[in-house]
C-alpha cells in the first residue's frame, strides 16, 4: 500500500500532463470576480471592449498554445488572424494584443500588469493573484 | 506642360520609393535583432513613443484580350499597376493620444504617391476613439485597406465594388464606439469632412479638380460568433466643375435648352449605400458585399455592384472563388434635340451632336467576372498569391474594359460586349 500510492501518482503524471496539454485556461490579473464566455474571450482577442478594463496578451504566432487558442477559442486560422490585424493596424482602428515570448514570460507579464489577460496550458502553475476567467473543455 | 507635370510627378514618385527603400533597408537590421519570433509587431527603434510599420506589394499581371485593356493591364506583362510600398510611422504622446501617418509610394501613374493619411488619434476610453486629420474613406469593407493586399484574399479585390469608389481619402474627423456583449461585438463609426482632389470613375482617374463638401457617413459593424455584418451609408455634396463642358452648356442655354444644359451639370448629392455579410470559420469563409451609388446629376448614372466569395483555409493555403457583377442604371439624356440629329444642316446640329456624344460615352453597361485564386501565407507576415479572372461584359460599355486604340467613339465601342482574362501573381508583405 505504501508503494501503491507513489506508483499511482507516478503513473497518473504523464496522463495528467497529456490531459493538461489539451486544455487551456484564460487568466487575468484582476480583483473582479469575472467569468467570460468563449465568445467574450474571442471578442477580447479580436479587439472588442468588454468593459472590464482587460488588456489581452498573446503568445507568438509560432507558439503551440497560440495555435490551440486560435483553434478552440478564436475559431480562425493563424493566416486569417494575421490578415485581420493587418487590416486593423493599417486602417488605424485597433492594435493587436501585446505579444510575449513564451508561457513563462506571459505568466510573469500577467503578474506584473493589472488588467492583463492571457492564455496558458490548464496545468500551468498560476501565481496566487491571477484569476481564471475561462477554461476550454 | 502636362507632359512636364507628368514627368515631375513620376520623378517625385521614384524619389519617394527610393527613400522608402533606403529607410527600410536601414531599419530592417534592428527589426531582425529584436524580433526573431516571426511576428510583425511594430518596431521601436530608440525614440520613446515612436513606432513604425509598413506594407508592400509586388503584383504582375497579363491580360489576354483582343487588345482591350483592364485596370491598366494589357497583353504584355506589367508589374507597375498595383505594386507599392508604404510606411506608417506613429508617435504616442500618451496612452490616449497619438499621431499617425501613412506614406505610400505607388508604381502606377493613376495613383499619386505621398501622404495617404495623417491624423491625430485620441482614445479617451477603450470604447471610444476619435480621429482628426486626413483619413481614408470607409466606403466598403476593404476600401480603407485596399492598398494593404495582405488584408484580403485576392490580388485585385472585385473591381465591380472596389474600383468604383470615387475617392480614397478625406479631410475631417471620425468617432468610433465599440462594445461587446455576451454574444456579440458592435462597432459604430461616424465621420464628417470634405474631399478635394482627383476623383475616380470605374477605376480611372478623372482629370478634374473635384470638390465634395458636407461629406458624412455612418458605418455599423456587428459580429456574432463567426458571422459578421457591415452596413454603411455615405453622402456628400459634389461641387466639381467640368470646364470642358462649359462651352456646350452655354450653347445649349443660348439656344433655350436650359434643361439640357443642366444635364451636363455635375453638382449635386452623391449617396453610397453598402451592405456586407460574412462567415469566417476555421476551415472556410464566405463573404457577400453589395454597393449602390446614386447621384443627383445625369452624367453619373446609378451604379450597383456586388460579389460573392467562398474559400477554404487548408493550413497556410487559401484557395478561393469569387463571382462579381455590376450594372449601371439608365442614362437620363433628354430627347428634345433628337430630331435635330437627323438634319446635319440644322444650325443646332453641332450642339445636339455634342450633347448626345457625351451621353453616348457614359458607361451604361454591365460586367460579370469569375475569379479563381490561391493565397499561400508562407510566413506570418508574407503571402504569395496567384489569381485568374475571367471578365465578361453582359451589356456593352461596362466602364471597366477599355476598347483597343479605336478610342472612346470607335465604331464597335457602342455595341460590342468585351471579354478578357486577367492572370496575376502577387507578393504581399507587412512589417
Amino acid at each position: 500500500m505504501r508503494l501503491f500510492l507513489p506508483c499511482l501518482l507516478l503513473l497518473s503524471m504523464p496522463i495528467a500532463s497529456t490531459a493538461s496539454a489539451e486544455g487551456l485556461k484564460v487568466v487575468a490579473n484582476t480583483e473582479r470576480n469575472i467569468q467570460l464566455s468563449r465568445e467574450q474571450v474571442r471578442n477580447l482577442y479580436m479587439g472588442a471592449t468588454l468593459g472590464y478594463g482587460l488588456k489581452p496578451v498573446a503568445l507568438p504566432a509560432s507558439n503551440r498554445h497560440r495555435s490551440m487558442f486560435n483553434t478552440r477559442v478564436i475559431g480562425l486560422a493563424e493566416a486569417r488572424i494575421q490578415s485581420y490585424w493587418a487590416q486593423m493596424r493599417f486602417t488605424g482602428r485597433l492594435r493587436p494584443p501585446t505579444e510575449v515570448a513564451d508561457e513563462r514570460s506571459l505568466s510573469d507579464y500577467l503578474a506584473d500588469h493589472p488588467g492583463a489577460v492571457g492564455y496558458l496550458p490548464a496545468s500551468y502553475p498560476l501565481p496566487d493573484h491571477l484569476t481564471v476567467l475561462y477554461q476550454t473543455d | 506642360m502636362s507632359t512636364m507635370t507628368h514627368r515631375l510627378r513620376r520623378l517625385r514618385q521614384h524619389l519617394l520609393l527610393c527613400s522608402c527603400l533606403l529607410l527600410i533597408a536601414g531599419f530592417s537590421a534592428s527589426v531582425h535583432s529584436e524580433d526573431d519570433q516571426g511576428s510583425h509587431r511594430p518596431s521601436d527603434f530608440g525614440l520613446a513613443g515612436f513606432e513604425w510599420s509598413g506594407f508592400a506589394r509586388a503584383v504582375a499581371g497579363y491580360l489576354e484580350s483582343d487588345g482591350s485593356s483592364f485596370n491598366g493591364y494589357r497583353d504584355n506583362i506589367r508589374v507597375n499597376q498595383q505594386s507599392l510600398l508604404a510606411l506608417q510611422p506613429s508617435y504616442h504622446v500618451s496612452d490616449q493620444l497619438s499621431l499617425t501617418g501613412q506614406f505610400v509610394a505607388h508604381s502606377s501613374d493613376d495613383r499619386d504617391s505621398g501622404t495617404e493619411w495623417l491624423y491625430l488619434n485620441y482614445q479617451p476610453s477603450d470604447a471610444w476613439q476619435l480621429r482628426a486629420g486626413k483619413l481614408r474613406m470607409p466606403f466598403f469593407s476593404y476600401s480603407d485597406s485596399i492598398d494593404v493586399g495582405f488584408s484580403y484574399p485576392w490580388i485585385t479585390a472585385p473591381v465591380q465594388v472596389y474600383n468604383n469608389y470615387l475617392f480614397s481619402t478625406f479631410h475631417g474627423a471620425s468617432a468610433s464606439y465599440r462594445r461587446a456583449g455576451l454574444n456579440y461585438a458592435l462597432d459604430i463609426e461616424g465621420y464628417y469632412g470634405y474631399f478635394d482632389g482627383d476623383i475616380f470613375a470605374a477605376g480611372s482617374r478623372v482629370d478634374v479638380d473635384a470638390e465634395v463638401k458636407d461629406l458624412r457617413g455612418i458605418v455599423v459593424k456587428l459580429r456574432s460568433h463567426n458571422i459578421g455584418l457591415r452596413l454603411s451609408y455615405h453622402q456628400g455634396e459634389n461641387e466639381t466643375d467640368l470646364p470642358e463642358l462649359q462651352p456646350l452648356q452655354q450653347g445649349l442655354q443660348q439656344a433655350g435648352f436650359n434643361n439640357l444644359a443642366n444635364d451636363l451639370d455635375s453638382k449635386g448629392t452623391i449617396r453610397v449605400s453598402q451592405a456586407a455579410l460574412s462567415y469566417d470559420g476555421l476551415t472556410s469563409f464566405y463573404k457577400a458585399e453589395w454597393v449602390k451609388t446614386r447621384t443627383e446629376f445625369s452624367l453619373t448614372p446609378e451604379f450597383t455592384g456586388y460579389y460573392f466569395t467562398a474559400g477554404l483555409h487548408i493550413g497556410s493555403w487559401t484557395p478561393h472563388l469569387t463571382y462579381a457583377s455590376s450594372s449601371y442604371g439608365r442614362v437620363r439624356s433628354d430627347t428634345a434635340l433628337q430630331p435635330v440629329l437627323a438634319d446635319p444642316q440644322n444650325p443646332l446640329f453641332p450642339i445636339a451632336a455634342g450633347y448626345y456624344q457625351i451621353f453616348d460615352a457614359i458607361p451604361d453597361g454591365s460586367m460579370d467576372s469569375y475569379t479563381l485564386g490561391l493565397r499561400w501565407d508562407f510566413q506570418f507576415n508574407m503571402a504569395f498569391k496567384a489569381e485568374l479572372t475571367w471578365l465578361n461584359e453582359t451589356a456593352p460599355r461596362s466602364g471597366f474594359i477599355e476598347p483597343p486604340s479605336s478610342g472612346l467613339f470607335g465604331e464597335d465601342f457602342g455595341n460590342r460586349k468585351a471579354e478578357a482574362t486577367l492572370y496575376q501573381l502577387g507578393w504581399e508583405w507587412i512589417f
